[in-house]
């Protein structure tokens, strides 16, 4: 039901109950007050029969009598008027004839007075018969007397039917002017309350209506009352909403940290540039611009400075462009730029130029001197592309070119480079399927104690057998599993088969030593420790056979969480090592903040041994640093028996190059390796 | 003597005349008619300017503005055929009727036998009421047909009710006579009287006495039938017909004039206007009567009320 509908009907319902007890009322009142009228009537009337009549009485007068009763008798509504003696047989005889009440009772008494006039018994009873078979009668008795002695009573009935009638009558007029009265104001209150508020309410309706379509539009305020006050608000409601939709809609479309345009914004305007430039046979470059190492800043000296970072960059690149130039952030510390209108790519590269020298120019973060450089990938429409997905991944494609050790700092695109980008998503593909298809395989390279010559433990490294590219290095695939995440599933097939290769070798007798497996830094996670714990008990081997090599940048991350598991894989007996030690960016606080074994000194620097004197003092410090620190130092890349034996003398705890032994298959690491008899393998501690 | 539910004429010439008598009664009536106009005509008009209103009385059986008028036809009849004017006087009550008939105040009055007995002294009577086509009346008793009573004496020590006062002749002296007749005295039953005769009658049918007194026809007056179921009274007795009201004048007026009175009353039948008057004063005719008329309700007076036993 419509509202309108129900305030008028609750309105009416309202006004007919008041009404109706007003009529109540009012009719209530007038009925006692007539009845009281009729009552008073009928006793002055029978007051004064009763006055005049004992003259009568006492002189046997009955004509008299009569003549009374037939006087109250015609009075208005009395219906009888009969005067007994004291001994209460009537003395008069007379009744109303045209009374039809009067009538009908001498029809139900079978009393026929055309012969004669009734007899007292029968006025007595057709008296008896009015008083109790009319409801709306009113029976009243008056004594006559003279002096103190009785003579007899009048007895007078007095009809209420005229009294019904009139009560009746005046309900119905009264319920016509009530009715006429309420369907007035129902009427009146109808039509106020549709202009003064049904009006404003369907506009605010309608206003509302609009607003869930999106279209904020404001309300005519037509009045001052609380109506009025609902229109004023709904308007400010449709204020703030703009606001927080133009503020919703600036933050959709900027970046909240350096207030420039975001990816989304920056691909409309590239698609608004481009329709320009196809309308007007123009060129359009995007400029992709990465930070080099930000995330070094970020780690080194917080994340605050980072963003700090990003502000300054963005400002200072900001300024390097034209107005009608565009310098989006997209997310970390990649920005990009649009460039509509160049005349060649000369011009772009001229811009580049700017760029590169904008971000390269020192600046004070935190009181500290920091310089930042970038790499640039450029695509131009509509050589590079015709459309923004396709020009923005191309810009992407050169700038990762341009990141490419070797490659300039900027890089235009080129179609090779998708050539390459192809080539490796189908080399992704294909790695999806090299577990499934067995094209993995582990190589094992022994790892000697330095001054021996027999192997303590062996590196597992892992090899990747295309069937059409042949060997695939791991420098190559690896990364990409870690880009993909499949470094997880082909982690845990590195450590089962090196599990139970273990105990293949411990079921043969031999003595494998320490197998070293190296961890993706997306793999020290907490699964890894059930995983392993279920490979060594599903497997029987002691855990303190398995050896973790992670490198520094593992660190970096959550230093809590990586205490924490890396706490639980040496609690199971597991060792840990710290491969590739001093090509990181992490300090040498995590040396003692992390409990390692061993850390692993990486090959760059043996190369230059023993003729570079700062590699050999770095060499000397860093085994000395270990030493301290009780961890022992493993070199790799021991090529040369000069490095060998420098490293032996600088107190290298275990050496590994191609000097000692070169990567190998299971097999031919199974036919090196010594029965469990063998002191030296069988004895960890020695290593 | 006593009669039981006869209605018996007193006098037979009241009662059955013969088609001579009623031949020469009728020429009789003319003729004064006649001579009566005559007279009018030649002596009396130019008297009658210079006379004295005549008074009437009339008895207040009714009360004074019905007897106003019903008589005023009559009245303004005589004035008009007497060339004199008639002043018609209305009493408020017997008593003052009787002292204005005792004090001789009117010239022409109309009253019962028991008045017209008593002040025959100062009145003679010319003529008689004739009423529902009969000349003369009778009293009687009346009881209730399921009261057992069946005689007269039975009414010994019962209650008896009377229309009227002791005046009334038809309803009280002549009821009193048939007491009498049948041996009880005034003290052998307890008299009461009703306002008038019908409601003695009336009385009766409620049960305020065990007989009435009145009038032989009142029984069947329309307001006796009107009020009450009749049929269950009954005549117990009833005496000899009397002869009805009497109407007389002054003995001291001159004869011609009470002589042209009598002529114009009873020659009230020969016309239209007179029949008229007679209807509107409830009468069916006047007739003549003299002194000698009313000897028997004098004899019935003597008994009943002696002159020592008069009020008056």
């Amino acid at each position: 039901m419509r509202l309108a509908s129900r305030f008028i009907l609750i309105v009416s319902g309202i006004l007919s109950v008041t009404l109706a007890l007003n009529a109540y009322y009012f009719i209530h009142s007038q009925n006692q007050l007539l009845e009281q009228q009729l009552n008073e009537r009928g006793r002055v009337l029978g007051h004064l029969i009763a006055l005049i009549s004992p003259d009568a009485m006492l002189s046997f007068d009955f004509l008299t009598l009569n003549e009374y009763a037939r006087e109250v008798s015609r009075q208005r509504d009395v219906v009888y008027g009969v005067i007994v003696n004291d001994k209460g047989t009537p003395l008069t005889s007379f009744f109303n004839h045209q009374d039809p009440r009067v009538l009908d009772a001498l029809q139900a008494l079978e009393l026929d007075q055309e012969t004669a006039p009734l007899t007292p018994p029968k006025t007595a009873r057709l008296v008896a018969r009015l008083s109790s078979s009319l409801y709306d009668l009113l029976p009243m008795e008056f004594p006559i007397s003279h002096g103190d002695r009785p003579l007899g009573q009048l007895k007078v009935g007095i009809s209420r039917e005229q009294l019904h009638t009139q009560t009746q009558r005046q309900l119905l007029i009264q319920s016509s002017i009530y009715g006429l009265i309420i369907l007035f104001l129902c009427s009146a209150i109808f039509w106020v309350f549709r202009y003064n508020v049904m009006g404003p309410v369907n506009r605010l309706m309608a206003a509302s209506r609009n607003v869930g379509l999106g279209e904020l539009k404001e309300v005519a305020v037509t009045s001052t009352d609380e109506l009025g006050s609902l229109a004023e608000t709904f308007n400010t409601m449709i204020h703030a909403i703009r606001e927080e939709q133009a503020k919703l809609h600036y933050q959709a479309n900027h970046d909240a940290l350096t207030s420039l345009p975001n990816r989304m914004m920056a691909i409309e305007r590239l698609e608004h540039e481009l329709r320009l430039a196809r309308r007007h046979h123009e060129l359009v470059a995007v400029i992709f611009i990465d930070l080099d190492n930000f995330k070094v800043v970020n780690d080194t000296m917080g994340h605050a400075a980072g963003d700090e970072l990003l502000t300054m960059v963005g400002s200072r690149l900001l300024s390097r462009l034209r107005d009608g130039d565009t310098l989006a952030r997209l997310g970390g510390d990649e920005f990009l730029v649009l460039l509509p209108r160049v005349q060649d790519p000369d011009e772009v590269k001229q811009i580049a130029t700017r760029l590169l020298e904008a971000t390269s120019e020192r600046l004070m973060l935190h009181s500290r001197e920091v310089i930042v450089h970038c790499s640039i990938g450029v695509a131009l429409y509509p050589t590079d592309g015709i459309s923004a997905e396709e020009l923005m991944a191309n810009a992407d494609n050169a700038m990762y070119q341009a990141k490419t050790p070797g490659h300039p700092p900027t890089c235009f695109f080129t179609h090779e480079m998708n050539v390459r980008v192809r080539q490796r998503l189908q080399l992704e593909q294909d790695l999806h399927l090299a577990v499934e298809r067995n094209e993995l395989e582990l190589y094992f390279q022994p790892i000697f104690q330095a001054g021996q010559c027999r192997p303590i433990g062996a590196e597992v490294l892992l090899r990747w057998q295309h069937p059409q590219n042949g060997t695939i290095s791991p420098a190559t695939f690896i990364p990409l599993a870690e880009a993909t995440g499949l470094i997880i599933p082909i982690g845990d097939w590195v450590l089962q088969q090196a599990t139970s290769l273990l105990r293949h070798w411990l079921d043969l007798g031999l003595a494998p030593g320490t197998l070293a497996i190296n961890i993706s830094r997306l793999q020290l996670q907490a699964r890894l420790i059930p995983v392993i714990r279920d490979l060594v008990t599903q497997h029987r081997i002691p855990a303190n056979v398995l050896e973790l090599e992670m490198t520094e940048n593992i660190l970096l991350d959550d230093h809590a969480e990586i205490s924490e598991t890396l706490d639980q894989l040496q609690a199971m007996g597991l060792k840990l090592s710290l491969d590739d030690f001093g090509t990181g960016y992490s300090s040498l606080s995590y040396l003692r903040r992390f409990s390692f074994d061993a850390l692993k000194i990486d090959r760059s620097f043996i190369q230059g041994l023993p003729q570079d004197e700062d590699g050999c003092a770095l060499i000397g410090a860093i085994v000395v640093m270990a030493h301290r620190l009780g961890l022992r130092v493993v070199a790799e890349g021991v090529e040369t028996i000069e490095q060998r034996n420098f490293l032996q003398q600088q107190g290298c705890d275990f050496l590994q190059g191609y000097l000692l032994a070169r990567p190998m298959t299971a097999d031919a690491y199974q036919a090196t390796l010594p029965s469990q008899a063998c002191p030296q393998l069988s004895n960890d501690k020695e290593m | 003597m006593l009669f039981h539910h006869l209605h018996l004429p007193v006098y037979p010439q009241a009662s059955a005349p013969p088609c001579r008598a009623l031949l020469l009664r009728w020429t009789g009536i003319l003729l004064l008619v006649l001579a009566s106009l005559l007279a009018d005509a030649l002596t009396l008009a130019p008297r009658a300017a210079t006379q004295e209103p005549l008074t009437l009385g009339i008895l207040p059986r009714r009360n004074a503005t019905l007897t106003t008028e019903l008589f005023t036809p009559l009245v303004e009849y005589l004035s008009k055929s007497l060339g004199r004017e008639i002043q018609l006087v209305t009493s408020k009550d017997f008593d003052t009727f009787l002292q204005d008939v005792k004090d001789e105040r009117f010239d022409i009055v109309h009253y019962n036998q028991f008045h017209y007995v008593r002040s025959s002294a100062q009145y003679r009577v010319i003529a008689h009421n004739r009423e529902f086509d009969r000349n003369t009346v009778a009293g009687a008793l009346y009881v209730k047909k399921d009261s057992g009573i069946s005689r007269v004496e039975q009414l010994r020590g019962k209650t008896i009710i009377f229309g009227g006062g002791k005046d009334a002749m038809m309803s009280y002296i002549l009821p009193r006579y048939l007491l009498l007749q049948a041996g009880l005295q005034p003290g052998d039953y307890r008299e009461i009287f009703a306002k008038s005769p019908p409601n003695s009658l009336i009385g009766l049918y409620y049960d305020e006495a065990q007989a009435s007194g009145a009038g032989d026809i009142l029984i069947d007056l329309k307001v006796v039938k009107g009020s009450v179921d009749t049929s269950q009274l009954t005549h117990l007795a009833v005496t000899e017909q009397l002869l009805h009201l009497p109407w007389a004048v002054r003995r001291t007026m001159e004869n011609e004039d009470a002589a042209r009175i009598q002529a114009l009353l009873i020659g009230l039948e020969a016309s239209q206007e007179g029949l008229a008057i007679l209807k509107q004063a409830q009468m069916t005719g006047i007739g003549i009567a003299n002194d000698d008329s009313y000897a028997p309700h004098r004899r019935v007076i003597d008994q009943v009320m002696p002159p020592s036993q008069d009020r008056h």
